[in-house]
């Protein structure tokens, strides 16, 4: 929003004519409020993205900006070393599996809240034993519902008593299932949590302005020997701008340091900058398109027919979009999951080739040999959703693109009112196949293919310890997901990030930007 | 009772004009001699033709795509390929095609939504020009409402709550610029109501609808051209600008409004992708109204050049 650096300039730059009475100055800069100046000199990290958290409690939004909130504000039980994948211990100090359906867990002394409260047991039972509750309305209960309950068990230690054996519990634990303070939440409610947020993490939030940003400063009491350390910049903002030109000519010129998801020709551009940095990496992102199996959107759906849920996902060119427009590291993904996801494998599973010619035949036997009229919903990438379309359009298929906001669509496809929707997932960082295809094809809100063979597979999967076992029926579904072709993996998405040359940032392809983790260069 | 009022005056022209001349040679002549109006009539002319032909003219289909072709610039450039005389968008699209193809799409959002308008704004204002007293109220009161209403956010907010689309565009259009019809219309119905030729008709005894057809419609029909020119002009911007906030037509359809959007992340490193649509648009706009005003003059009485 350039008027916004206009107005910081005003002030800064022409106090005097301020003085002098320049009213409409004025008016604009009360709408600016505060030192809002990003960069090095200033001590202050200001990352820009393109979307707000419906609620900044962790549990009560499913979008990455929150979870970049979570994993900069609170801590997690366990921590997960990016680079080797190891569990490292962090509010919980020791874990043994007492037998495969009780985790006890020592909790760590000496970690106080943000608000001063001192972390103990009742914290972690308070925050299982609510989210765990119909009432809590957090949104992705396959994050939490593994677990039965949460007891403590003395003044140091947690018990948690799982439904079934859940062999990726510790990587539950490590990710989505950061600690709320049970004191404050239970003073404050949800909504005065999601407007004054209290965790245990590296950065403080210090105030929420819907819309338009979060501010947080580094947690100067953080709890020494803690894994992942303390932050070195010293304040941290989260600026919401929709827009992703707006965000790149801001940091163009210095109103941030750092945003991501430059689209790939913009970022090729960027590296001409001197000023800026430019990062291509892999995440554990993967798209695919999700089909109305069941007809809910439409009573006579064509996507019912499997053929032509087929002949679409012959008909599109995935080898081309990743060369041509995903490019940075993308792949072609054949299995719905992410493939170094423990339990995604493409072994055995169908794939479609692109082959127009077969997708136009298929669409014949089905009875579609003039094509027909389908709606597709989008929320990111719009240029991905658009080419699938036009490939769409080669074999006949006319599709109509309704781009969305996520929360608009997510509760569209929940409510059965999409035909095909362009869905990306990024497992919350989970290295493990129940956190992706667990999710949509396990009988969920988002399940739009109900498939009992489907379910029963991914729920003998989840819950054996026999990682062969877990392989095994892993592969059984994703191998029916495919053949049935209830849903099309696109490919893994590639996160172009562009950031200050000042600054020392590195990705990780769980695509959580740590920036406790980040520094000014010297 | 056989004198067709609407002769006197020009019977009377006759006599003060010795070299006897149709209405239309004179006309003609006007136009050939007024500058912008041959402008404007030679690009709108064009862009019809081209829109008229489009699948004669255009080097390749709109909607082919090549993702492996993308973002080829225009011919001028050093890059540009004589295959692609405007280059190709973001997904490998010819770019001329699209435009091409687009052309249809403006103007026949620019013509439907002056017509539709045209329709309600021209029986509205007729109306109150003719009758005046309680039907001028009423419908002064509907223009007034009508004016107090901002044209793009009644749009954008019918279109995002119906959902955008070719159709909608042009019905929201079409029922949102009939204000200027109405106006323009009732003054000049009002002028012409006054005139001898009316009272001469009411006098022989015409029904209102025939005198209102045939004696009043005939004589404001210039105005109503210049407005209907304008209009079509405003549509057409403003569906450009419904499609760039992504509220109007749809892709893949090629609009010049949606092409601009498409172009908008491509603004500062690929420049020609938004500009093209944005000259084109600009070209079209203006030579409509360069027509509408060459129009006016050349049709005027007091004969400008």
């Amino acid at each position: 929003m350039p008027i916004r650096i206009e107005a910081g300039r005003v002030r800064t730059g022409h106090a005097r004519m301020r003085r002098a009475g320049l009213a409409l100055a004025g008016l604009l800069l009360a709408g600016v409020a505060g030192p809002a100046l990003a960069g090095k000199a200033n001590d202050t990290l200001v990352y820009a993205s393109d979307s707000e958290p419906e609620n900044l409690s962790p549990y009560h939004n499913n979008l990455r900006e929150g979870v970049i909130l979570a994993r900069n504000v609170w801590d997690t039980l366990i921590d997960r070393d990016p680079k080797t994948g190891a569990h490292r211990p962090m509010l919980a100090t020791a874990w043994t599996w007492v037998d495969p359906v009780t985790l006890d867990l020592t909790i760590r002394e000496g970690v106080t809240f943000h608000n001063g409260d001192p972390l103990t047991p009742e914290d972690v039972a308070f925050t299982f034993n609510y989210v765990l509750t119909p009432e809590a309305k957090i949104v992705t209960k396959g994050n939490v519902d593994w677990m039965k309950s949460t007891e403590v068990t003395g003044p140091h230690s947690v018990r948690i008593h799982l439904k079934a054996p859940f062999p990726a519990a510790l990587e539950y634990l490590s990710g989505p299932t950061p600690i709320l303070p049970a004191a404050y939440f239970r003073r404050v409610g949800l909504d005065g949590f999601s407007k004054a947020p209290v965790g245990t993490g590296p950065y403080r939030i210090v105030s929420v302005e819907s819309g338009k940003r979060v501010r947080m400063v580094r947690n100067d009491t953080y709890w020494p020997g803690s894994p992942i350390g303390k932050a070195t910049i010293g304040k941290l903002e989260f600026r919401i701008i929709p827009d992703a030109d707006s965000r790149m000519a801001e940091l163009m010129t210095g109103g941030v340091d750092w945003i991501w998801r430059v689209p790939a020709d913009q970022a090729e551009q960027l590296k001409a900058d001197p000023t800026l940095t430019v990062l291509s990496a892999e995440t554990m992102r993967v798209g695919y398109l999700q089909f109305d199996v069941a007809g809910r959107a439409q009573a006579t759906s064509p996507l019912k027919d499997v053929r032509v849920r087929q002949a679409i996902s012959y008909a599109i060119d995935r080898k081309a979009m990743v060369d041509n427009l995903a490019r940075g590291g993308a792949r072609v993904m054949n299995a719905v999951c992410f493939i170094e996801q423990f339990g995604c494998t493409e072994e055995g599973v169908p794939t479609y080739a692109y082959d127009p010619a077969k997708a136009r035949a298929l669409l014949k036997e089905a009875g579609y040999g003039n094509g027909f009229d389908i709606d597709l919903s989008a929320y990111r990438e719009r240029d991905y959703a658009e080419a699938v379309i036009g490939y769409l359009r080669a074999v006949g298929i006319r599709a109509k693109l309704n781009y969305l906001r996520y929360a608009a669509f997510r509760d569209a496809l929940r409510a059965g009112k999409t035909s095909i929707g362009y869905q990306t997932w990024g497992s919350f960082s989970i290295n493990d196949v129940s956190a992706f295809t667990g999710i949509y094809f396990r009988g969920g809100e988002e399940d739009l293919a109900r498939d009992p063979a489907v379910i029963a597979d991914l729920q003998a999967g989840d819950t054996s310890t026999d990682p062969a076992l877990r392989k095994a029926k892993y592969r059984q579904a994703l191998t029916r997901i495919a053949a049935e072709a209830y849903a099309l993996p696109m490919f893994s998405y590639p996160s172009n990030y562009a950031f200050s040359a000042d600054l020392a940032f590195t990705a990780q392809t769980d695509e959580v930007p740590r920036f406790y983790a980040a520094s000014w260069k010297k | 009772m056989t004198v067709r009022p609407a002769s006197l005056p020009s019977a009377q022209a006759e006599i003060a004009l010795p070299p006897a001349r149709s209405p239309a040679a004179i006309a003609l002549r006007r136009g050939l001699s007024h500058g912008g109006f041959l402008i404007g009539a030679g690009i709108v002319g064009l862009v019809v033709l081209t829109a008229l032909a489009a699948p004669l003219v255009a080097p390749h289909d709109p909607y082919a795509q090549d993702v492996s072709r993308r973002l080829i610039p225009p011919i001028w450039h050093a890059k540009g390929s004589v295959e692609h005389l405007l280059g190709t968008d973001k997904l490998g699209r010819d770019y001329l095609s699209r435009l091409i193809y687009g052309s249809q799409i403006s103007l026949l959002i620019g013509l439907s939504a002056a017509l539709i308008s045209g329709a309600i704004g021209t029986t509205l204002g007729v109306l109150a020009g003719y009758y005046g007293g309680r039907v001028d109220a009423v419908v002064s009161y509907v223009v007034t409402t009508r004016l107090a209403l901002p044209v793009v956010l009644v749009a954008l907010a019918m279109a995002s709550l119906v959902g955008g689309s070719l159709k909608v565009v042009v019905l929201v259009l079409g029922f949102l610029l009939w204000d200027r019809f109405a106006v323009v219309t009732r003054a000049a119905t009002r002028q012409v109501r006054a005139q001898d030729f009316v009272a001469a008709a009411k006098a022989a005894g015409f029904s209102p609808v025939r005198i209102l057809a045939q004696e009043i419609l005939p004589n404001i029909l210039n105005a109503l051209i210049v407005v209907a020119t304008l209009e079509m002009a405003h549509a057409i911007l403003l569906e450009a600008a419904l499609s760039f906030l992504g509220l109007g037509v749809q892709p893949p359809l090629p609009s010049w409004g949606l092409m601009i959007a498409e172009g908008k992340p491509y603004m500062f490193f690929q420049p020609w992708v938004i500009t093209i649509p944005g000259v084109a648009l600009l070209i079209l706009v203006l030579g409509i109204n360069l027509l509408g005003d060459g129009v006016r003059d050349i049709t005027a009485p007091e004969g400008r050049h």
